[in-house]
């Protein structure tokens, strides 16, 4: 019995740490003890400048920030749950969760909360948007790039050209292609030698992991045919031509379907030979050698017996260590 | 030491012959089994502003079944058991209604003299924290008129008076008998099969374990028990694989004189409860330990029991955390009521009655219970998260006047949703007459029993979420009284009120808390019955009673209704 008194005594001590979520996040009332703010409310991104969104509540919740530009409708969220939004959840460095992305432009600026009906607002002004690092083909702010050349078939309303209006998914140009060609897949399509930026070849690494080839595809709310073909051309044995009988030819097929712009991120190291759309077995010595590589070709497809087709693409940039972050 | 060691192992080998070898001669056949009629009769009354005009207020029901067994003993070391149970609904003549099922089939023998083993149907246990069936809510203070009917449910699924699980598979034991240092080692072990696979997407369950029970002397015993709950691999196309051992270390020492007798018991363990191949399942390891020390006077027959307990929140053991009770159930008696056509919330009636309600299989989760009626044990013993102190004493006669009273103050080891620990309190007095024989004068069979049982659950709230404060209080009077030769009154009366708040856990498929909802009750639940009782022999008897339950819950759509019963049962054990 003295046994079990002191086993009582000494043995009925509480964990700190509790189970499950906190009754005070869960039922506790809302409030804001420190208020909503913005650490920079004019940031250039382009220099690396980021802005932090500061708040204090009296409990953990489920949060969310909505930024939105004013002028391109590019869309950034950050969510969290936490009683304070500070650097380290609530920083914002110009990435964009919903394309176009941010360009220099006014922002307003929306904190939610989940199962609260409190809603905080603010704006901030973009000057200068985010520079991504990498090997950039083009992002058609200065025109359609030389050294680019194209096929365009001769069908009806065939649209083969740079846009420039407010519905770039970066910068302000973007290159629409568009066109009805009743007898063939193929409306058009681009050839990008490597040529057009100095050199034999594209200046990639050797190493095809990591390294990522990524475009930004729109697609029309009415249009629902259309195939975009990115083929990637090694010259495997580096004597300056690509033979397309025994040299390799890797493929990216796009079937957009989300309406509105959509990023592509493909990893060189996944491509695969395509014929027809299917995988099949390379035609030259099967090893993705990104610094062979000769010549990307984009084709415009779509079905003979659907009618118009149209797609939008933007900023085609290979990135390394990890697919592009817009 | 190897010269002492020959002496153990060549003591151990002369032993082996000896050990359960005391055989009879028994019969090569025999019957066993059972029989039963049971009828029900059921009126509903509810009290409702406006009429029920779509329930159908009276339902009848009843069968008759016999469970017929044949026990073949071709040798002395082998037994069969084979039982078939055929059920006739009544009003379903003509083959419509009635079932036939295997209910029983073992084998079981002895090998070699030595080895024991049974194969099959097996009822196993193994101590309180590893392996035990406990016994669901109400049954142990519930008056008999009461108890007949959970009796029935309780044969019916197999939960057995000794906590023991119905499982299928098989189970081995022998022991080794010394003649100096230890008296006896024993070895039980087992393997039960509590799930099969579906080919597809759902493994093989077993159930498997066993203990080592080293008899040292009649003073001291240890034990060393072990159980597993394991999907087998590579049985379906499912690679997650669930385990759970369970091991514990068990100690009991007993010292007596003339006046005094006096044990000491303690039993600790771990559990380690992980999903093979599941990268977001997480990885529980738990623990409880258990003190209890029992003090007896031989001479007036009092007695008083301590008994300390830590178990962890994180102590998992679906061997002895498993509910006979599977509170997610409906019940199929007036299982909707109202003119909205409600579901009717469980009831004390129901529980003691529905056998849909009955869980017979090993859980690997816990299990729903309704804290209304048990907030405090309601995973019996080894309920996690709870830890404190069980003082208990007693008084027992010759002249068979039984008084207990126990208080129970227990708190969680870990806060749910705060640091804060719920408290528990519970009271408990059972106080229990019963004689075969008033007096010479009056040589009639009577019992008297009494039982009152007061939980509390308490945690402090704060400005953000609301205080945990339920009070749940059974009451029970049962009363028995021959009145001509084996022909008993019986009555009985059993009262439950619960009123308060707590918040209950929500928790997901690997058993962890995501969310808490909101539990208020504020009801009562009464349930009287009167009958006679005929008792052909102790093993069989005929019994009608009529059963009058009230509910009064305040919070649920079916406020207020009354159930009247008429219930008749006729059983024989042979």
């Amino acid at each position: 019995m003295l046994l079990i008194t002191a086993l009582a005594i000494q043995g009925c001590k509480v964990d700190e740490e509790f189970e499950g979520p906190s009754l005070t996040d869960l039922y506790g009332s809302f409030a804001i003890l420190e208020d909503f703010d913005i650490t920079d409310r004019s940031v250039n991104f382009s220099e690396n400048e980021t802005t932090t969104f500061t708040a204090t509540f009296n409990k953990n919740v489920s949060w969310k920030l909505e930024i939105k530009g004013l002028s391109s409708g590019a869309v950034k969220e950050i969510t969290g749950f936490s009683s304070q939004l500070d650097a380290t959840n609530a920083l914002w460095n110009g990435t964009t969760t919903v394309l176009p992305m941010f360009r220099p432009e006014e922002c307003a600026v929306e904190l939610t909360f989940t199962n609260e009906a409190d809603t905080l607002r603010d704006t901030l002004n973009v000057t200068g948007g985010r520079v991504n690092t990498g090997f950039l083909l083009s992002d058609f702010e200065t025109g359609f790039p030389s050294g680019w050349n194209t096929f365009v078939q001769s069908g009806a309303n065939m649209t083969f050209i740079v846009q420039n209006n407010n519905s770039a998914a970066q910068g302000a140009r973007y290159y629409d292609m568009g066109g009805t060609v009743g007898w063939d897949w193929l409306k058009g399509l681009i050839n990008i030698p490597a040529t057009a930026y100095g050199s034999d070849h594209f200046e990639l690494p050797s190493n095809p992991n990591g390294l990522f080839f990524n475009v930004m595809i729109y697609k029309p709310e009415e249009i629902n045919n259309a195939l975009v073909l990115f083929q990637f051309k090694e010259d495997d044995n580096l004597d300056g031509t690509y033979n397309t009988a025994n040299e390799d030819l890797f493929a990216v097929e796009v079937a957009p379907s989300v309406n509105g712009w959509s990023l592509i991120s493909v990893n060189y190291a996944d491509m695969v030979t395509l014929v027809n759309g299917q995988p099949a077995a390379p035609i030259g010595n099967g090893i993705r050698e990104p610094h062979k590589l000769k010549e990307v070709s984009v084709l415009f497809l779509a079905n003979p017996t659907s009618g118009y087709s149209q797609s939008y693409m933007d900023y085609l940039i290979f990135t390394q260590n990890g697919p592009l972050i817009p | 030491m190897n010269k002492h060691l020959l002496y153990l192992i060549t003591i151990a080998l002369f032993a082996i012959p000896n050990v359960h070898s005391a055989q009879t001669t028994p019969k090569k056949f025999t019957f066993t089994g059972a029989a039963r009629g049971y009828f029900f009769g059921d009126r509903l009354d509810q009290d409702l502003a406006i009429e029920d005009s779509i329930t159908i207020p009276r339902l009848n029901s009843g069968h008759v079944m016999a469970d017929l067994g044949l026990n073949i003993r071709p040798n002395k070391n082998m037994e069969i058991l084979g039982m078939v149970r055929v059920r006739n609904d009544y009003g379903g003549f003509w083959g419509s209604g009635v079932t036939f099922d295997i209910r029983q089939l073992y084998v079981k023998g002895v090998i070699g003299g030595v080895v024991r083993y049974q194969l099959g149907d097996i009822n196993y246990r193994l101590t309180r924290y590893t392996f035990w069936n406990n016994d669901q809510e109400f049954l142990q203070n519930t008056p008999t008129i009461f108890k007949q009917q959970f009796d029935v449910v309780n044969y019916d699924h197999f939960h057995n008076l000794d906590n023991s699980w119905r499982q299928q598979g098989g189970a081995a034991e022998w022991g080794l008998v010394f003649n100096q240092f230890i008296e006896e080692i024993e070895f039980h072990t087992f393997a039960t099969r509590v799930r099969a696979s579906n080919n597809s997407s759902i493994n093989d369950r077993i159930f498997t374990g066993g203990n080592v029970q080293i008899m040292q002397s009649k003073f001291l015993q240890l034990g060393w028990n072990y159980v597993n709950l394991i999907d087998v691999e590579g049985t379906s196309r499912n690679n997650t694989l669930f385990r759970n051992p369970v091991s514990s270390f068990s100690a009991k020492g007993n010292w007596d004189n003339a006046t005094w007798d006096a044990t000491a018991e303690a039993e600790v363990g771990t559990s380690r409860t992980r999903f093979l191949n599941d990268e977001e399942a997480p990885e529980n390891n738990g623990s409880f330990s258990e003190v209890r020390a029992l003090f007896k006077h031989k001479k007036s027959g009092l007695f008083a029991r301590g008994t300390y307990k830590r178990v962890d929140s994180d102590f998992r053991s679906p061997g002895a955390q498993t509910k006979r009770l599977n509170f997610t159930g409906v019940p199929t008696a007036f299982q909707r009521t109202g003119n909205d056509q409600s579901l009717r919330p469980l009831t004390m009636l129901d529980l003691m009655r529905e056998s849909s309600m009955y869980n017979m299989q090993l859980q690997p989760y816990l299990m729903t219970f309704l804290p209304k009626y048990d907030n405090i044990t309601p995973f019996g013993d080894a309920t996690p998260n709870r830890q404190g102190v069980i003082v208990e004493a007693g008084w027992k006669t010759e002249k068979g006047l039984s008084v207990e009273v126990m208080h129970a103050n227990l708190q969680e080891t870990r806060g749910e949703g705060t640091p804060e620990a719920r408290k528990f309190t519970r009271n408990q007095v059972n106080v229990k007459w019963m004689r075969d024989e008033i007096s010479k004068a009056l040589p009639r069979r009577a019992a008297v029993e009494l039982s009152l049982r007061q939980d509390q659950t308490n945690r402090a709230g704060t400005e953000f979420y609301r205080g945990v404060e339920l009070t749940t209080t059974v009451a029970s009077l049962g009363l028995e009284f021959e009145l001509y030769e084996k022909l008993d009154f019986i009555a009985g009366w059993q009262f439950i009120e619960y009123d308060g708040f707590d918040y209950t856990a929500v928790r997901n498929n690997y058993a962890e808390i995501f969310n808490f909802s909101e539990y208020n009750v504020k009801g009562k639940e009464n349930m009287k019955a009167a009958g006679l009782r005929y008792r052909f022999s102790e093993k069989s008897f005929l019994s009608a009673q009529v059963n009058m339950f009230d509910f009064d819950d305040a919070d649920v759509n079916t406020a207020h209704y009354a159930v009247r019963q008429f219930m008749m049962l006729y059983q024989i054990n042979f």
